[in-house]
């Protein structure tokens, strides 16, 4: 009897265990430093006609005129400074609803997400959000999107932001389901006239960065640093969005091989392994750790991390402190070398503030727009938080003459448009010509990218 | 060492196993401990081993009142037991069963312990290698590794409980020599068995237990009749029984073996007729259970051919058997009878001849108050089994049985009743024996036997006599087979 | 409930006379009245107990992280019945542990601990999946077939662990798991491989499935519809009366309590138990259905959703009723989705919910552990105790093959 109740407590255990989900990262059970109090006394007095100005005729969009590369920022800015210097002529106020599928101090996708919140919060008097991090069947089995707007609403929540390619399909059927409530992927494409997956929904808007600069830059310093000449790509699972960005690396990395380091292109190796998942799920996705181990033991030197997380830089910290003379660049997050700074040769990252500050405030002042929009840099300062959708930290890792290279010769060379890398010819890794001699990618070519690059080896996408 | 029992009880619910037993033990003998199942033999050797605690009575070593409350603490005060299934760790090594219970410290250490091992080896003769796994040794290896380790542990007083079952010959040469060495060297020994000639062998004293009880001690030099009677009493007064007119042959068994893994019984030539009733007697776990066992087709036989009603059924699966009339009374009444947890009611319907696919639960109601009544059972169809005593268990099992069998097997069909039971079960049996029904049962009780048997196969190790009948068959016959005397 | 305290474990050594039957007392009447009377109180204290226990403990832990623990408890109820969609919700994930917890109820009375129901409910999905990319057909006729389609998948995978342990000798337990993962893997290489959407290799899923294939839901945003609440509430009615008033079902009980006996008495064991893992697959499997075709309308790695761990929970926590199943799985559900409220509002983490689930569970287990001391302590002998011995002990005594020839 005794064994039978050590059986039955044993099995109890283990489904017990099973069913708790298992938390990757420290549980926040400590509140955030971040959280406040609600702000629902914010008094709703009538908007200054300044504000009002501030908010409605603010630049259509700050990151669009950035990314046709007329850097007008001083609508932004100043609309940004009305909001934060005159509190009293804030908009009324609003809590919206950020979903995030890892855990909201990952160090990358999801952190970068979160910070952008808490930059609303902070430049938007009368703003506050709630959030739901590690939204993804291994971490909640049983727990839908769908539930999360449930609950988001049950709280009046009017404006959600789902922040995964993972939860497109699942955000678009909840925006058909709730008319009443707006939803933003971030990352995705339903909302784009233009593009192929158009659903015409009145409350569903995208946004997106133009990582493809910074992962250019990327590329870039990887080229520049490596001295075997092999560049390792760690990729999440594949899709257009991951095809276009390990692409945007190689090309970048071959054009500061080929313009700046002088050597010759065919002997730049540049592998991508996708491990399946933008993050570790153990037992289904591959470990980022082992594959970049495995990068590193094949002699990659410099590995460029294009998932949620920070294994890359990790494995390479581990590997430099045996002497190993290793690289990595991180992905999403600013702060993302201080895991391992002197293996970190950079991070290109998203600034999503600017854009959510926008997104929040025209629906809290009732003007926003269903629209997809694809945030470029603010040339003129890549780094500025206030301004620019994507950026590039430069690692300790980044020798100075590479950093000069990057900064005073590549990235003014993107900003005025001598470089373009997108300019024909750009050749497929099946040998087929994507983009002819002379012409230049489009939008639509670029975003729904269909293969991986020639030159570059790894699997490059499976068309049916 | 001088070991001395006093008086001691122990019960184990209503039973009273140990009934103010005393036991001496004088340091340099050998101290024979006999006994039929139940006696109280192995009650005794655990409360002296630290395995139990006595209920009362006194343990004095040289004259000392001791106490103590684990083996562990027993082996400190120089007893150690020898189990019938040695307690040792299958897969370690020599070396390391050698090493287990050593108060060493925390760190063992091996080369002492090794030298020790050696050391005892070259004295008593023992050719065992220290790294040898004990998976890998016979039991009587095992036996010497024990003894080793005991001796190693400062044990003065070694108990032996049935040491001989399941060792080659040699082996049990060997290992009398063993055992007197030790006594030579002023060492007690306690040697408990069933097995007369072993006894007679071996031991300078015998004390003979019977139902938690001293009946009797004898001095070297005594005669194994001596030691039947004081096992089995002497009233074993034989009824008279009514004359049956056998009927057709229903079992038949040619030549066949049956075995487990740890007993081979060969050589079964046996055919039981309708209305008859055999016996099967000896010491528990002599082959009486696989022989039942390959009748009602649960054990395949590993040679020769069983016929029941005159079809060859071997390898036949066991509800076959049923189907061909026969039935099956096994000795653990909740664990292969009745299911605990269900009731009488339940129990009715799963053996009932209904086959509709819901139960009518009204009519299983009434059914099962008729059969209660009809077999005078003390509950309602709502009791669970495993509420009722063990005599209304036995009415009960004997309830579910079909009414139209042909060849009833049962294992102890009377053990642990009480009189009035006893008789009801035995009337309820030569009732069903009167309508032709074959019985065959196994029991520890030589009164039952002698009593309801026509005739009597009895088994000893693995050895079967040939059937003897009843009639002319004397306890004293009965018990020196038993014993293992005139195989 | 009420049952769980009675059960006895089969008595190790000798059954000896007791004075009972000379004194001729009908043991049974004075149980009857027992139970009737005093015992019901006593039954209803010992299965509230451990709960409030649980409930206690947990606020303890609450306090311990600073949490306010009323805030807490709010916050869940609100997150499960604060409005209809999330009480939508709520009988959303009701739906597959119902399922879930009813077969696992089948293979618990037959004394199998059918851990492989992850991987049942995962093989129902599959197939349920295949049939859903396979056919073209309009709602009428594929939401049945998508049904029969997870049942057939189910039952096979759970007959795979029947087979391992009846012929294979493969405790269930470590079949079940083995095939879990298997299940997983499957699942894993569908989604990346061949069902894999068009250009995209990715872990998170196929491609949804045509709408004709989506479960109806109730208007209003709900995320459940009649059909499969009709499905689980069917299913749980016909398992209650099958376990209790059909001879199979009678059979299985006796496996279930006594393998050996029920083997002496003439009851097929193996058949019996094959088609307990049968039904206990199909009704896993159909959780997999409302899975696939209800919750994520594709097919997704984790879209057993756990539902088949938590099952046990829920079937252990019924004491083994099945009366008791719809309302605890009702119970797990609410904490379940209710607990996603919790990092939304308080910043908790919603692994609460599952700690409060099992501290329950296990307090649960342990103080009918407790209870049968007490009563042994009672000295009433017989009615001995552990509960738990009826689905576990059995387990131990394996289908004997050297016994049991080929049926």
């Amino acid at each position: 009897m005794k064994k039978v109740l050590l059986i039955a407590a044993l099995v109890v255990l283990f489904a017990a265990l099973a069913a708790c989900s298992p938390a990757p990262t420290p549980a926040p059970t400590a509140a955030p430093p971040t959280t406040a109090p609600q702000a629902t006394t914010a008094p709703t007095t009538a908007p200054t006609a300044a504000a009002t100005k501030a908010a409605t005729t603010a630049p259509t969009s700050a990151a669009t005129t950035a990314a046709t590369k007329a850097p007008t920022t001083a609508a932004t800015t100043a609309a940004t400074t009305a909001a934060t210097s005159s509190p009293t002529t804030a908009t009324k106020s609003i809590t919206f609803g950020v979903v995030l599928v890892g855990p909201y101090n990952d160090h990358g996708w999801s952190e970068a997400n979160y910070i952008a919140a808490n930059y609303v919060k902070q430049k938007l008097p009368g703003s506050d959000f709630i959030y739901l991090d590690k939204l993804n069947p291994s971490d909640r089995p049983g727990t839908t999107l769908e539930q999360v707007v449930t609950d988001m609403a049950s709280k009046g929540v009017k404006l959600i932001l789902t922040t995964s390619d993972d939860f497109q399909t699942d955000t678009t059927t909840a925006a058909q389901k709730h008319p009443d409530l707006t939803f933003i992927n971030v990352s995705g494409d339903n909302a784009w006239k233009d593009g192929k997956n158009y659903k015409g929904l009145k409350n569903l808007g995208n946004f997106m960065g133009k990582m493809e600069y910074m992962k250019m830059v990327a590329g870039c310093a990887a080229a520049l640093t490596t001295q075997t000449g092999k560049i390792g790509f760690l990729g999440p699972l594949v899709n257009d969005e991951t095809r276009r960005l390990a692409d945007s690396a190689y090309l970048g990395a071959r054009y500061c091989w080929t313009t700046y380091a002088k050597k010759d292109p065919s002997a730049l190796k540049f592998d991508v392994k996708w491990i399946g998942y933008w993050f570790n799920i153990p037992g289904v996705t591959l470990d980022p750790t082992q594959v970049a181990n495995g990068f590193y033991d094949a002699g990659n030197d410099v590995v460029i991390s294009g998932i949620d997380t920070t294994e890359a830089l990790v494995v390479a910290g581990q590997r430099q402190k045996q002497g190993q003379k290793v690289y990595a660049l991180s992905y999403d997050y600013i702060n993302g070398c201080n895991e391992a700074p002197d293996a970190c040769l950079g991070v290109p990252y998203f600034n999503w503030g600017p854009r959510y500050l926008k997104t929040v405030r025209d629906f809290a002042a009732g003007t926003w727009q269903p629209g997809w929009y694809w945030d470029g840099p603010d040339w003129k300062d890549i780094n500025n938080p206030d301004t620019s959708a994507v950026g590039f930290t430069y690692g300790k890792a980044l020798s100075n003459a590479n950093k000069a290279t990057i900064q005073n010769q590549f990235i003014p060379g993107m900003a005025d448009g001598s470089i373009s890398l997108w300019k024909g010819p750009v050749t497929l890794q099946d040998g087929s010509t994507y983009i002819a001699a002379g012409s230049t990618a489009t939008d639509q070519q670029i975003w729904y990218m269909p293969q991986l690059l020639q030159g570059m080896t790894g699997a490059s996408a499976p068309t049916k | 060492m001088r070991l001395e029992l006093k008086s001691i009880h122990k019960y184990f619910g209503l039973v009273h196993a140990n009934d103010g037993v005393d036991l001496t033990v004088e340091s340099g003998t050998i101290h024979g401990l006999l006994g039929e199942n139940g006696a109280g033999k192995s009650t005794l050797m655990k409360i002296l081993s630290g395995f139990i605690r006595r209920d009362s009575g006194e343990i004095l070593l040289d004259g000392r009142p001791v106490e103590f409350h684990s083996p562990a603490e027993a082996i400190r005060m120089g007893i150690g037991m020898l189990h019938q299934d040695p307690l040792d760790f299958p897969p370690l090594s020599v070396l390391d069963n050698f090493l287990l219970g050593r108060e060493d410290g925390f760190v063992q250490n091996r080369a002492r312990a090794l030298a020790d091992l050696k050391r005892l080896s070259s004295q008593f003769g023992f050719d065992l290698d220290p790294e040898t796994l004990v998976s890998t040794l016979t039991v009587g290896e095992r036996q010497q590794l024990e003894i080793m380790r005991l001796l190693s542990l400062g044990v003065q007083i070694l108990i032996f409980d049935e040491p001989t079952t399941g060792i080659s010959l040699p082996q049990k040469v060997k290992l009398f020599e063993t055992l007197r060495l030790l006594a030579k060297e002023g060492k007690s020994i306690i040697f408990v068995t069933h097995k007369l000639q072993d006894a007679e062998d071996l031991c300078q004293r015998v004390t003979v237990l019977r139902r938690g009880q001293v009946t009797g001690q004898v001095e070297h030099p005594f005669t194994a009749s001596q030691l039947v009677q004081l096992m089995f009493g002497q009233n074993l007064a034989v009824s008279a029984r009514q004359a049956i007119e056998l009927g057709a042959p229903i079992l038949e068994m040619r030549d066949v073996a049956v075995e487990d893994y740890r007993l081979r019984v060969p050589n079964l030539n046996l055919q039981v007729c309708a209305g008859e009733v055999i016996g099967l007697a000896g010491i528990e776990g002599s082959g009486q259970r696989l022989f039942l066992r390959a009748c009602a087709g649960l054990l395949p036989p590993s040679a020769g051919e069983i016929w029941i009603a005159g079809a060859k059924m071997n390898r036949q699966p066991y509800h076959k058997f049923l189907e061909r009339g026969v039935a099956y009374m096994p000795a653990g009444r909740l664990e292969e009878g009745l299911v605990p947890g269900l009731n009488l009611a339940e129990h009715f319907v799963l053996v009932g001849r209904s086959k509709d696919f819901f139960i009518n639960w009204g009519a299983a109601q009434s059914e099962a108050q008729v059969k209660i009544e009809e077999y005078s059972i003390h509950g309602v169809p709502a009791t669970r089994v495993e509420s009722l005593s063990g005599g209304n268990q036995q009415r009960a099992l004997l309830a579910l049985l079909r009414p139209d069998i042909d060849l009833l097997l049962l294992e102890h069909p009377t053990r642990g009743l009480d009189i009035e039971s006893t008789l009801w079960v035995w009337n309820q049996l030569l009732e069903r024996r009167r309508r032709g029904t074959a019985i065959v049962f196994a029991s520890a009780d030589l009164d039952e036997i002698l009593e309801y048997s026509d005739r009597i196969l009895v088994f000893s190790g693995g050895r079967v006599a040939q059937a003897l009948v009843a009639k002319e068959t004397s306890v004293t016959q009965l018990g020196e087979l038993i014993g293992g005397k005139g195989l | 409930m009420k049952a769980m305290g009675e059960r006895t474990e089969p008595s190790k050594g000798r059954v000896e006379e007791t004075p009972r039957t000379r004194e001729g007392v009908p043991a049974p009447a004075q149980e009857a009245t027992a139970r009737r009377g005093a015992g019901m109180w006593e039954n209803l204290a010992w299965s509230i107990g451990p709960i409030l226990l649980g409930l206690i403990l947990t606020t303890l832990a609450l306090l311990a992280v600073g949490a306010n623990p009323v805030r807490a408890y709010t916050v869940m109820w609100k997150g499960a019945f604060g409005n209809a969609a999330q009480f939508s919700n709520v009988v959303s994930s009701w739906v597959p542990l119902a399922l879930a917890s009813v077969g696992l109820l089948i293979t618990f009375t037959a004394g199998l601990w059918n851990i492989g129901i992850e991987g049942q409910i995962i093989m129902g999905a599959i197939f349920t999946a295949w049939t859903a990319r396979t056919f073209d057909w309009p709602a009428e006729a594929l939401i049945p077939a998508l049904f029969i389609s997870g049942i057939i998948g189910g039952a096979a995978w759970a007959l795979l662990a029947g087979v391992l342990k009846t012929y294979g000798h493969v405790h269930e337990i470590f079949g079940g798991l083995g095939l879990n993962f298997v299940a997983t893997g499957v699942t894993l290489y569908l989604i990346i491989g061949p069902w894999k959407r068009a250009g995209i290799a990715s872990t998170s899923g196929t491609e949804l499935f045509r709408p004709a294939a989506w479960l109806p839901t109730f208007p209003g945003g709900m995320a459940v519809g009649p059909i499969e609440i009709a499905v689980a509430v069917v299913s749980l009615v016909i398992v209650y009366f099958a376990l209790r008033g059909t001879l199979w079902g009678l059979k299985l009980k006796a496996i279930g309590k006594n393998i050996r006996s029920a083997y002496w008495i003439g009851i097929s064991t193996r058949l019996h138990l094959l088609g307990a893992f049968a039904l206990c697959g199909a009704f896993a499997g159909m959780a997999g259905t409302v899975q696939a075709i209800g919750v994520w309308h594709r097919l997704i790695p984790a879209i057993s959703g756990g539902y088949g761990y938590l099952g046990i929970l829920v079937v252990l926590l019924s004491g083994f009723q099945a009366a008791g199943l719809a309302p605890v799985a009702f119970f797990f559900a609410a904490v379940s989705k209710g607990s996603v409220a919790l990092p939304l509002d308080l910043q908790l983490d919603s692994s609460l919910g599952g700690v409060l689930q099992g501290i329950i569970v296990l307090l649960v287990i342990l103080s009918q552990g407790v209870r049968a001391r007490v009563q042994r302590a009672g000295a009433s002998a017989r009615i001995d105790s552990a509960v738990l011995a009826s689905p576990v002990g059995p387990t131990a005594a394996p289908v004997e093959a050297n016994e049991n020839p080929p049926l």
